[in-house]
């Protein structure tokens, strides 16, 4: 198993490299960052717009730009004055030791710019999981135990109302239930939006109940299609030989049912849990950005709509590195979810 | 069996229960204030701060003239609120988090607007978008002698009782140093203009600041000392660090200079600005302002509703009757914008139909764009005839718009030579009469842009429709941006002047992109010499009277040549609670009188 990892380790780094070359390339072709960099309401000046091409680096071949990027450029020197000698020393040490560039618009380190909003993310979106784990299995497990029947008819028409209601609709008819019409009712009601009132400060039950709508708006959603999961490989397992003898022996039905169908029907949703948690660094964009929660979401959003590369590089990278090593995660938690299963051989 | 279905039962409706439970519990906390002392004396007159939503423009009854400056704000008076005590906390909304505080390294509009709440502005401007001295003693002229006679030196006096939030005086120094931080090519500053147009600014005492040009420059007023730094502060971290661009001042300034100081900025969250302890007018009515980052437009105006938020700006129209039907007041202040359509005029780059001025005109009168503000704007604004259109002094005579006529539109496009092809689509010389209206993807654009393919088509011309992020639709020559490689004949979107100075430079014919000029801003490749030499006259006449002609003069060439067609006028909308008072709003400098604002609890 330890000879596997580490080959899956090593396996990663030629991965990664492709991945931020097609990232990059596809970053620099998407728009011009200088484009409304400096002119604030009205369109950038030519003037500036040279300069800012110039001392952002951005004058140079993308191969070139990539590899300051990769290596940073402390080894050579370069132009911010425009008068085509490069005079001035360089300053970015690159991805390689650490450092992922500044970021154009914020003109502040990318690795503090996402490390600011990557806990706000992880909060909500592994609160949001968490639920959507165990309300899907709960919904998943009920619906396989009594399929067909009215329970499970009305289960399945909830959650596929839902799923087919878009992100935007639910997170806004929630805030405008529960955030203004209980309060125009007299009734309690929810805060609307951000992560916390600033006026209270950032309290464990503040940012509780700034959490309400949007983890309801996103766990609504996802219910459907988790909880469908476990349905169907609940009822697979159910209908097995090995099943069918436990119930022979007279075991509980409460064993049968968690201890030996919920753990071998697992090994699916495992997988499709594993290819979801590292996407969780990504946020929920539109969530995010309808309930104005501080997350990755809202600053991918935000950065990509002005071409900031670093910033989008710096997340894209972290999330594919997170894809992978949850990948191994997967694995291993497979190996030991089923006996059968062994690595490294 | 019945027992386990039961089990399932209730495990379901805990699911359930939860969820309402959730949203049943204690509502948002109150917010907590501190006590105060009660005010001894009487509550202002509030003043009447309500316009009509719809009164953006409307052109004066009289012969405008050049606005006076005024004296400067005096400090606020010592009166009491109406509230009954407590710290008074006010709520703004804001779509777009800042992305720097310091004046150098933004000019991003959410950022700048609050530069009136803890920096300083050489002068601030009205709610009339008139100029009051605010750090000076009084705004150079030739008459005061603080211009020369050639145009060249601009001299400020200062006042001798301003300072910075820790005690320390401002002096001719900051300016000094602003203007040296400005131009030193190690800081990555968002626009050096118009700093580099000076070739020096001197201090030869500590309350006289000297600023020598290299020509006259006549739109001075209106760009310079936009912000202030502290040089006591910045001097040695530029010292050190050889650059300001990862100065801590820039996301937390220690010190300002204005009614407030800036206490905290969590990224994605909210600012918050406290009362300064040492601001030379005195001390404002409200204690605390949050600034929270809400990006979506919809959820702002959940905020309002919900009283979560006291302010906002930028609302969009369709949202006004709804806020009006929650009680919020609805404001809007000119700021120069105007949305509205600049044309492809190039004969080798374009289509050539829209060299023809007889197609141009046709296009303005094949679309009625008095319905459009109708339709879309709720009526709350108008057609602007001209480019200067919120800057009555400077479109005086006022332009007249042309009129809704597709008849003369047709007959016009005959005269020209277009004639009408089986298709319905007009066509000369084997060239098909069809053109690229592109813009960017904000919602309303998106539905202008259908109605006026339809009432294009009407009269026979084929209108391909395109829309960009706007970092793609404004990418330069160098990033083949649609705009400004010539793959646009029909360009839309909302630009000003200089405002409120009525300086332009993008129809310049030096400003046209090309692989030697990739930055170039003309995308209109217009070079019209006429034109040209009037927009760089303009910029040197110092004298209004004179300028004043020279600017009526572009501006008539506009509309006779169709060079730019208005769609709508753009003002700042602004939309607030009740609770706040004293409100006005300036259209350069938006909180210029925050210091009578008040909010009741």
């Amino acid at each position: 198993m330890t000879r596997y990892i580490i080959r899956r380790l090593l396996q990663a780094i030629p991965v990664l490299i492709i991945i931020s070359v097609i990232l990059f390339a596809l970053m620099m072709n998407m728009g011009d960052p200088v484009a409304s960099m400096s002119g604030g309401r009205s369109v950038t000046r030519s003037a500036d717009r040279e300069r800012l091409t110039r001392q952002l680096g951005l004058d140079k071949p993308i191969y070139v730009q990539y590899l300051y990027w990769l290596v940073g450029n402390d080894w050579t020197k370069v132009d911010l004055n425009g008068d085509g000698v490069p005079e001035t020393p360089g300053i970015r040490k690159g991805v390689l030791r650490g450092d992922f560039g500044t970021s154009m618009t914020l003109r502040r380190p990318v690795v503090d710019v996402i490390g600011e909003r990557l806990p706000n993310t992880l909060l909500l979106m592994l609160a949001a999981e968490i639920i959507i784990i165990l309300g899907s299995l709960l919904i998943g497990v009920f619906s396989a135990l009594h399929q067909y029947s009215a329970w499970d008819n009305i289960i399945t028409t909830v959650t596929f109302i839902f799923y087919s209601m878009p992100i935007f609709f639910i997170a806004l008819i929630s805030m405008y239930l529960f955030g203004v019409l209980f309060k125009q009712w007299g009734l309690p009601y929810l805060p609307t939006v951000g992560m916390f009132d600033p006026k209270v400060g950032q309290t464990t039950s503040q940012v509780a109940w700034h959490m309400v709508l949007p983890v309801l708006s996103i766990a609504l959603i996802s219910f459907a299609a988790y909880s469908r999961y476990v349905r169907s490989t609940m009822l697979e397992v159910m209908n097995q030989d090995y099943i069918r003898t436990a119930r022979s022996k007279g075991l509980q039905r409460r064993d049968i049912v968690y201890l030996h169908a919920l753990k071998n029907a697992s090994l699916p949703i495992v997988t499709v849990v594993g290819l979801d948690l590292p996407l969780l660094l990504g946020g929920a964009v539109i969530t995010e950005r309808i309930f104005a929660w501080p997350g990755m979401g809202r600053l991918f959003l935000d950065q990509l709509g002005r071409s900031d590369t670093p910033v989008v590089m710096g997340i894209l990278m972290m999330i594919a590195f997170a894809v992978i090593i949850f990948q191994i995660i997967t694995d291993i938690a497979y190996a030991w979810l089923d006996p059968r299963i062994r690595y490294g051989t | 069996m019945y027992r386990k279905r039961s089990t399932y039962s209730l495990f379901a409706l805990l699911i359930a229960a939860s969820f309402i439970l959730g949203a049943c519990a204690g509502g948002a906390t109150p917010t907590q204030v501190q006590p105060t002392a009660a005010e001894a004396t009487k509550p202002p007159v509030a003043e009447a701060t309500k316009p009509p939503v719809a009164e953006a423009t409307k052109p004066p009854a009289v012969e405008p003239t050049k606005p006076e400056p005024t004296s400067p704000p005096t400090a606020a008076p010592t009166t009491a609120s109406p509230s009954t005590g407590g710290k008074k906390v006010a709520t703004f909304l804001w779509t777009q988090e800042f992305d720097s505080l310091n004046p150098l390294y933004t000019n991003m509009w959410f950022s700048t607007s609050t530069q009136q709440l803890w920096n300083c502005w050489a002068w601030d401007y009205d709610e009339k978008n008139v100029a009051h001295p605010n750090l000076v003693k009084e705004i150079p002229t030739i008459e005061n002698g603080g211009i020369s006679k050639d145009g060249k030196t601009i001299t400020m006096k200062l006042r001798d009782d301003i300072q910075w939030s820790d005690g320390t005086p401002i002096t001719a120094e900051d300016f000094v140093f602003t203007y040296q931080m400005y131009v030193d090519p190690k800081n990555t500053v968002a626009t050096t203009y118009p700093y580099d147009k000076l070739t020096g600014v001197e201090a030869p005492d500590k309350q006289t600041v000297v600023m020598k040009f290299t020509d006259p420059f006549a739109p001075w007023e209106a760009t310079l000392w936009k912000g202030l730094l502290p040089a006591h502060i910045l001097k040695p971290v530029f010292e050190k660090d050889g650059s300001l661009d990862k100065a801590e001042y820039n996301t937390a300034p220690s010190v300002g200079c204005g009614p407030y100081v800036f206490k905290e900025w969590q990224s994605g969250s909210f600012a918050r600005f406290v009362t300064s302890d040492n601001y030379w007018l005195g001390k404002p009515k409200i204690d605390e302002i949050f600034i929270r980052f809400v990006p979506d437009s919809a959820s702002v105006v959940k905020a309002l509703q919900s009283g979560d938020g006291d302010l906002s700006a930028f609302i969009p129209y369709s949202d006004v009757p709804t806020l009006q039907k929650a009680g919020i007041i609805l404001t809007t202040e000119p700021s120069g914008y105007n949305e509205g359509w600049f044309f492809l005029i190039n004969k080798g780059k374009g289509h050539p139909a829209l060299v023809d001025v007889r197609v141009r005109q046709a296009i303005a009168m094949a679309v009625d764009r008095d319905k459009i503000n109708q339709d879309l704007f709720y009526g709350l604004t108008k057609t602007p005839a001209s480019y200067w259109d919120a800057m009555p002094f400077w479109n005086n005579p006022p332009i007249q718009n042309y009129p809704y006529d597709p008849e003369g539109a047709k007959k016009l496009l005959d005269e020209a030579g277009w004639v009408v092809g089986a298709d319905g689509v007009r066509a000369k010389d084997g060239k098909k009469l069809e053109l690229k209206y592109g813009t960017t993807i904000r919602d309303v654009r998106q539905q202008v842009q259908a109605i006026v393919q339809q009432e294009l088509a009407a009269v026979g011309i084929k209108v391909d429709l395109s829309s960009y992020n706007s970092d793609v639709f404004f990418a330069d020559f160098a990033h083949n941006g649609p705009t400004y490689t010539g793959q646009v004949d029909i360009q839309q979107w909302s630009d000003a002047p200089a405002f409120p100075d009525p300086d332009i430079h993008y129809w310049l014919c030096s400003e046209i992109p090309s692989a030697e000029k990739p930055s170039g801003t003309n995308s209109m490749f217009l070079c019209d010499p006429e034109l040209d030499a009037l927009i760089k006259l303009q910029a040197t006449q110092l004298d209004v009277t004179e300028r004043q002609k020279t600017i009526q003069k572009i501006n008539q060439i506009f509309h006779d040549k169709v060079y730019w067609l208005g769609l709508w006028q753009d003002p700042d909308v602004w939309a607030y609670n009740s609770k706040l008072q004293n409100v006005k709003f300036s259209g350069v400098t938006p909180f210029f009188n925050i210091m009578e604002w008040d909010i009741t609890q």
